[in-house]
């Protein structure tokens, strides 16, 4: 069954948040930035595992974290939530993207600590 | 004791932090050195800019973490990286400071060097030295590779 189409709704600001975006070709795309204030960490914590129950097993999942900066222990733990979401789903493809060296060791942590590391592709 | 030495003490005691934080021992002297305030920022071999003291904390704990997963420190007794021709320029009640930072890990392959020029700023704080800025040059991508490697996989 294909991901239904829905338009991105922005949490955060500039300095930290992140957009959801389901296409109807079955990718689901989460772009997170900057570094996330309590408000952001809560809604991550909430929107994000919701939206992974619309993924399909033949659909995509795409963390998209180019301009992510390492999260303090809350953030982290918001991450958890969705990887450890992630973690028993049927999927098609896993990718988490980032650019920050740092960010990307601790994606990689944390993608192991949910024994994710296996299924999403870390770019 | 004069202010150079002072802030010169300071900024070693930076690198003793660091070492501390490379050996697994603890963030808690790394916490020490810094002023927490909003102005602070560092940037590491590994990765951007942080910018104010919740951002810079998060990645040295981030760099904690990292290096929880070498294991190469557990029979060597050397020092893992220091700090040469360290130059500290005192005015007033700030310092700054430049040098280069050597530091080898023993990895599975082999040694790995890294060396990279550090600059540093500290304040005079109600009379202490706290250091405000950090900065390393970027490791060449080799190195960077290789650490990644270290953290996905879990081994040294």
């Amino acid at each position: 069954m294909p991901l239904a189409e829905f338009s991105p709704a922005e949490v955060g600001t500039e300095a930290g948040g992140f957009r959801i975006v389901g296409t109807a070709q079955g990718v689901l795309r989460m772009t997170v930035w900057g570094y996330w204030p309590q408000d952001v960490v809560r809604t991550f914590s909430s929107d994000a595992p919701s939206a992974l129950q619309k993924l399909s097993p033949s659909g995509t999942f795409v963390l998209e974290a180019t301009e992510l900066k390492p999260q303090g222990a809350d953030g982290q733990e918001a991450l958890r939530v969705l990887f450890r979401a992630l973690a028993p789903l049927e999927f098609a493809k896993a990718s988490v993207v980032a650019s920050n060296a740092l960010t990307r060791m601790q994606l990689a942590r944390l993608l192991r600590e949910c024994s994710l590391d296996g299924r999403a592709q870390l770019g | 004791m004069g202010s150079a030495e002072e802030a010169g003490k300071a900024i070693q005691s930076f690198y003793d932090a660091l070492e501390d934080l490379l050996r697994g021992r603890g963030t808690a002297s790394m916490n020490e050195v810094w002023h927490h305030g909003d102005y602070v920022t560092t940037v590491h071999p590994f990765g951007h800019w942080a910018r104010g003291w919740t951002e810079v904390w998060a990645t040295w704990e981030e760099g904690a973490a990292v290096f929880a997963t070498y294991q190469g420190h557990a029979t060597r007794t050397d020092i893992i990286g220091t700090i040469h021709d360290l130059k500290v320029a005192v005015h007033g009640d700030a310092a700054h400071s430049t040098g280069v930072y050597k530091s080898r890990l023993y990895m599975s392959e082999g040694p790995m060097d890294l060396k990279v020029n550090c600059t540093n700023v500290a304040h005079r704080i109600d009379g202490v030295w706290k250091l405000v800025l950090h900065h390393a040059d970027q490791a060449p991508p080799e190195w960077n590779a290789r650490i990644g490697k270290m953290v996905e996989s879990g081994r040294s």
